[in-house]
């Protein structure tokens, strides 16, 4: 290639930092980083800001030069190439190392680590790694776990270090549980009475479900919580503490859980209420597998293993619209921070994009089409959107490697990084992390939970690390 | 030319002793008869045996052109006369005068008088009087003398004045015609050269032909060709020769000459033949590996347009012509044009016969006929036309997760009728409950020896799992059931009042752990096998859920149904020939398939008789399994062929399948979706589309879609068993290698 080539090229963004459009001929030798100069030194940025750029849906890794010969174009046509704050190498921070499966991952609450596992406990990690508190009362694996959002109620928890969490488990009911969060190091397992705000206080147990519980969800504002579950519905309810028990408990039941639970039998008085729901969401035909709130907390979205997502009305417990994908059973879904795009996984290997904007306006009409379909190598186990950027999000695999990826950029991952974790806790000592269960990606950080325990990384967008 | 010598020479001969010479002369040398120089003496038996026999078998007609030339030179010698033209032989053939012999009338002697010669152009003298007749005699001899010859009477002729150099200088000079004078040799001066003279010199200086008057461009004047002289028939009209019918007298002379040389013993007119055996054996010789020439292909008869005075109809009009002149050679559809003669002798002869011959001789030298066996078949056309695996998406197409058994063999698995839980049993004694998705095992239960079968109850109000394991069946609850039917459960299980016990006793005790007291990590009912039964290797269970089938045993196995809600066993088989390999429930008749080594038979167990036996032609039959419609049946073998039966069609199989490289181990039919899958030792599975219609004239479609690779071989073992998860394409399939993997779509 000679050295004096230049290629029309004419940039967009959708970042804060716009140049004027205009076509500007640029070397064609020139790779991410003359190109991202290019930018910086033409807004005159008092701090450089590194910029990716995607050129029809594929990030530049090669020179302009090389990506035109490979994907024969023209020398002389106008490049339309779009720029994106590039992302940093994610980092590993930390791993802490649990004795069972890691199900669900919680890092919300500034400092804290939630973890759910599979033995039944959820635990409470502190920014240092220690183990703060554990939570149990599950009988059977717990699958999802969320924290409630604060909420200044008149009742005993007025304490903003009182957090509400939520959990489902195996053993067919939903937990709600309070228990104080406290940022000082002091608080540790070892010395449990030290701190008596901090002994975890189970508050409800919610009963609805006949199948194992697959995904447990609050909305935003904290009023209310979505459990999804293997039995084909969807309980809705609220986060009020019933004063006695709605549900009756069961003859055989008791009789049983008195066998088990015997040793903890002064446990009764304070034993959780039980609680009924508000409502029940029925349509799917296979089980349904996470149900999550809209950011807005109206509606409500849902897939299920019979390739179906569903888009509810909360209030009226109907379901406004459903699409149906061919043969996706889908097994996770989340919404973008903003609640512009809808991304949900499905076992045949694919994350599928909708817009949830464009089917809330049109009324029984045909389910509208994906609007990005991203494959990668092995079943999408879990995911999780950035909490800033609207396009990019997370997404665990059951080989073991966490994806980063830009919905713009549908050709492959912007990043990727391997879940190892704690090696030995499973004997398995394959060096190799397993399966990648839980993602949560708050603050910078990405809490990467699976078969050894949990990873903390940390992955910055452009304008946080600098 | 010796020939026309001699007979000048020896004209008085007879006519026959110059026609043998020519004979002698023109005969080739390599007929083989010894023939000796009979000219002298033979004449008398010639003329005897001339008119005594006449050779037998010649026909005249058969004779040559050449000898018919030579026939006329001797007709047209033989008819001379000999007194009739004496001189005008003698004119042609001899050179030199002949003389007379007179006697003198002076002398009185005789003497030779030649004729007079006349001077004209034959003569030898020349006509030029030339003063000097000297003769041609080397001229230097009149050197010294005054003169330079004698003229013809015999005077001298005087030397020419001859002048010197300087009056030949001059003489060049002044007389304009000196260039044209030649110096004559005879009379020793100059000479005046003619004008024909002059012309012939410039003629040979030209290279001309001397001849004044020849003319090389005289117009041809045309004999045989021309217009009024066109010959259009092959045929002339000149009267037949004399010599087509008339004996040949040289051919007469030819055999006669053959005749007298077998007379005289020179030829011998039967040889002894070869040493060759009258008899020999025509098979002796070994026969050719070549095949047998080919007969020449059979021209086409001939048609009526091309009769050379067709009917009107085969005759083309203008405009045909005009199309057939205007084609190509090669594009003609054929090869003449049809036309019409009043009578035969019109038709010309056929004006394409060198170019024909030579085509003819062309395609014999370049196109030899061959034998072409190659069978000219496109090997795309003979694949059957199958659709693509695209089109029948969803299939299991990659390994999703994958459960790891500690070191044992998986041997067997079942999956919970909702497609939830898989549980898988190994070698080791061990039977895991996992969630399908996730694969993360929620219950492990122990035992002790080799799990030989799990099978999941099909019914959906309660969830159990029987276990076979030796001499026992273990049933078995899983975690975290719903009260409603955790209670429904226990009830059936280990209900509260026995039922009655049966008629007939059982030797298989039903003993089960009361509902109070029961634990999830054990057996809530145990059955005990008579003692030494063996390992069960199958279990199988009927659609509604109440009544399972067993076989147990490796040599002698038996079948053993028992009923959950009676608590109660039968054998329902006292003898079976053939040990027992599998059974199996038909999914919506009173019908019981049980598999032996080699057959396959089919009973009716309302009225108890045999209804069918299915013969698939394998010779270790090692795993079956019915389609959901029942109409279909699979079975597979150790010799790794699959047969499909239709049940209605026949007892023999519709179709039988052979792709794996080793054994079949396991089959299993997709409960709702179209599929079927197949595994083997070979560590493969193999994922086939199998469409069954409604239509009994449809036969079903079998197409093969994806081989699913990712279980090692262990010890000779590879994936043991297959089942489909209820609901979804996903496959789940037990490996020796002691992992169970669950392959998503």
């Amino acid at each position: 290639m000679a050295e004096g080539v230049t290629l029309p090229v004419v940039f967009t963004t959708q970042t804060p930092y716009p140049i004027p459009a205009q076509k500007f001929m640029i070397p064609a030798t020139w790779k991410r980083y003359q190109l991202s100069q290019l930018i910086n030194k033409s807004l005159s940025l008092p701090k450089p800001v590194p910029f990716d750029f995607l050129i029809k849906g594929e990030v530049l890794r090669v020179s302009l030069a090389e990506w035109c010969s490979e994907k024969d174009f023209g020398m002389e046509e106008t490049l339309q190439i779009e720029y994106i704050e590039s992302v940093m190498p994610p980092q590993r921070m930390a791993d802490i190392p649990h004795d069972d499966w890691v199900s669900s991952v919680v890092c919300l609450v500034p400092g804290f680590f939630v973890t759910g596992s599979y033995d039944g406990v959820i635990r409470v990690f502190n920014s240092s790694q220690k183990l703060t508190q554990t939570v149990s009362g599950h009988t059977a694996p717990i699958t999802s776990v969320c924290i409630l959002h604060s909420r200044q109620t008149g009742d005993a928890y007025s304490d903003a270090e009182t957090r509400i969490i939520a959990s489902a488990s195996h053993d067919l009911t939903a937990r709600l549980t309070s228990l104080s969060l406290s940022s000082s190091p002091s608080a540790s397992l070892e010395d449990p009475n030290s701190n008596p705000l901090s002994k975890p206080k189970a508050l409800a147990s919610l009963h609805l479900h006949t199948a194992p519980l697959s995904s447990i969800q609050a909305s935003p504002s904290g009023e209310h919580i979505l459990t999804a579950s293997w039995d084909k519905l969807i309980g809705v309810w609220d986060t009020t503490v019933p004063s006695h028990d709605e549900v009756p408990l069961e003859h055989e039941e008791r009789k049983k859980r008195r066998k088990v639970a015997a040793d903890a039998a002064e446990m009764d008085a304070e034993a959780p209420r039980r609680k009924a729901p508000v409502s029940v969401l029925k349509s799917h035909t296979g089980r349904v597998m996470k149900a999550i709130f809209d950011h807005k907390g109206a509606k409500a979205y849902s897939c299920a293993l019979d390739s179906t997502v569903r888009v509810w009305d909360v209030e009226s417990g109907v379901c406004v619209e459903t699409i149906s994908a061919s043969e996706k059973p889908f097994i996770d879904l989340i919404s973008s921070s903003d609640g512009s795009a809808l991304l949900a996984a499905s076992t045949d290997r694919s994350i599928t994009a909708y817009d949830p904007r464009l089917f809330s306006s049109s009324l029984s009409s045909s389910a509208p089409p994906a609007i990005a379909s991203l494959t990668q190598q092995s079943t999408p186990s879990s995911l999780s959107p950035s909490p800033s950027n609207t396009h990019q999000f997370v997404s665990g695999g059951y080989d073991g490697v966490v994806r980063l990826w830009d919905v713009r950029s549908v050709k492959g991952a912007v990043a990727s990084f391997r879940y190892t974790g704690d090696a030995n806790v499973n004997g398995s000592g394959e060096g190799k992390g397993g399966k990648v269960l839980a993602l949560d990606w708050a603050r910078g950080l990405v809490g990467v939970g699976g078969e050894n325990g949990l990873d903390v990384w940390k992955i910055g967008e452009g304008s946080n690390v600098e | 030319m010796v020939a026309e010598l001699q007979n000048g020479t020896r004209k008085r001969k007879a006519p026959e002793n110059d026609t043998i010479k020519l004979a002698n002369i023109d005969l080739p040398q390599d007929v083989g008869l010894d023939m000796l120089s009979d000219d002298g003496g033979e004449e008398g038996a010639e003329e005897t045996d001339g008119e005594a026999d006449e050779f037998p078998g010649i026909d005249v007609e058969s004779d040559t052109d050449d000898l018919e030339g030579e026939n006329s030179e001797e007709e047209g010698e033989s008819d001379f006369d000999e007194s009739s033209v004496e001189e005008v032989s003698d004119t042609e053939l001899q050179i030199f005068p002949k003389a007379k012999t007179i006697t003198s009338d002076i002398t009185g002697q005789p003497k030779k008088v030649y004729p007079e010669i006349e001077p004209d152009y034959d003569s030898d003298s020349s006509t030029e009087d030339d003063p000097n007749r000297a003769g041609n005699v080397p001229m230097h001899w009149y050197d010294d003398l005054p003169h330079v010859g004698y003229d013809v009477n015999g005077k001298k002729v005087l030397r020419p004045v001859k002048g010197d150099e300087l009056d030949k200088f001059l003489e060049t000079v002044e007389d304009p015609s000196s260039w044209t004078t030649a110096f004559d040799k005879s009379t020793q001066a100059d000479k005046l050269l003619t004008s024909e003279e002059l012309d012939l010199i410039r003629r040979l200086h030209a290279g001309e032909n001397p001849d004044g008057n020849y003319d090389p461009y005289e117009p041809t004047i045309e004999w045989f060709t021309g217009k009024g002289k066109e010959e259009v028939m092959p045929l002339t009209s000149a009267p037949e020769p004399k010599r087509r019918w008339v004996p040949s007298k040289w051919e007469k002379q030819k055999v006669m000459k053959i005749v007298r040389a077998i007379r005289q013993g020179r030829i011998l007119p039967s040889k002894p033949k070869s040493d060759k055996p009258q008899f020999y054996s025509l098979w002796s010789t070994p026969a050719s590996d070549h095949p047998p020439p080919l007969p020449a292909p059979k021209p086409k008869l001939p048609t009526h347009a091309e009769s050379y005075n067709p009917p009107a109809e085969y005759l083309p009009t203008d405009a045909e012509k005009a199309e057939w002149e205007a084609t190509d050679k090669e594009d003609r559809d054929r090869d003449f044009l049809p036309k019409k003669y009043s009578a035969l002798r019109l038709v010309p002869g056929y004006d394409q016969f060198i170019q024909e011959r030579f085509s003819r001789q062309l395609d014999l030298y370049m196109a030899p006929r061959i034998q072409r066996k190659k069978l000219n078949i496109d090997p795309e056309s003979l694949i059957p036309k199958l659709p693509s695996p695209n089109s029948l998406k969803p299939f299991p197409n990659y390994r999703a997760t994958r459960f790891l058994h500690g070191a044992g063999k998986a041997r067997c698995l079942s999956i919970s009728p909702d497609g939830a839980w898989v549980a898988s049993g190994d070698e080791k004694g061990v039977v895991s409950l996992w969630e399908v998705l996730v694969g993360r095992e929620v219950q492990r239960w122990t035992f002790k020896g080799i799990i030989g079968a799990i099978e999941w109850c099909p019914r959906t109000d309660v969830s159990y799992l029987v276990v076979g394991v030796e001499d026992h069946l273990h049933f078995l609850i899983p975690p975290n059931l719903p009260p409603a039917v955790q209670m429904l459960t226990l009830s059936v299980l280990a209900p509260a009042t026995l039922p009655a016990a049966p008629p007939t006793p059982s030797p298989i005790k039903w003993v089960s752990t009361p509902a109070s007291q029961f634990d999830s990590g054990s057996p809530v009912l145990t059955l005990h096998l008579p003692a030494s039964s063996g390992l069960p290797k199958q279990i199988t269970w009927h659609r509604r859920g109440d009544y399972l089938a067993t076989v147990s045993g490796t040599d002698q196995a038996t079948v053993w149904i028992h009923q959950v809600t009676r608590r109660h066993s039968q054998a329902p088989f006292r003898k079976v020939k053939g040990s027992v390999q599998l059974v199996q429930f038909h999914p919506t008749k009173p019908h019981f398939f049980v598999a032996t080594q080699r057959y396959v038979r089919m009973y009716d167990l309302a009225a108890q008789k045999l209804l069918k036996s299915l013969m698939p032609g394998l010779k270790w039959i090692s795993s079956m399994d019915i389609h959901s419609s029942g109409d279909h049946l699979i079975v597979g073998g150790y010799d790794r062929k699959l047969c499909w039966f239709d049940l209605e069609l026949s007892d023999k199989p519709y179709k039988i399948l052979r792709y794996h490289t080793r054994a079949i181990r396991s089959l299993h039919f997709h409960p709702t979706y179209p599929l079927f899958a197949s595994s083997s030792d070979d560590g493969t599975i193999q994922i086939f589309h199998s469409r069954v219609y409604s239509d009994l004239m449809t036969d079903p479609l079998i197409v093969p879609l994806k081989i699913l690779r990712g279980h090692e071989v262990r010890d000779g073992l590879g994936v043991l068993q297959v089942k489909w998860c209820p609901g979804q394409p996903w496959l789940v399939s037990a490996g020796a290698d002691g992992g169970v993997g669950v392959w998503c779509s």
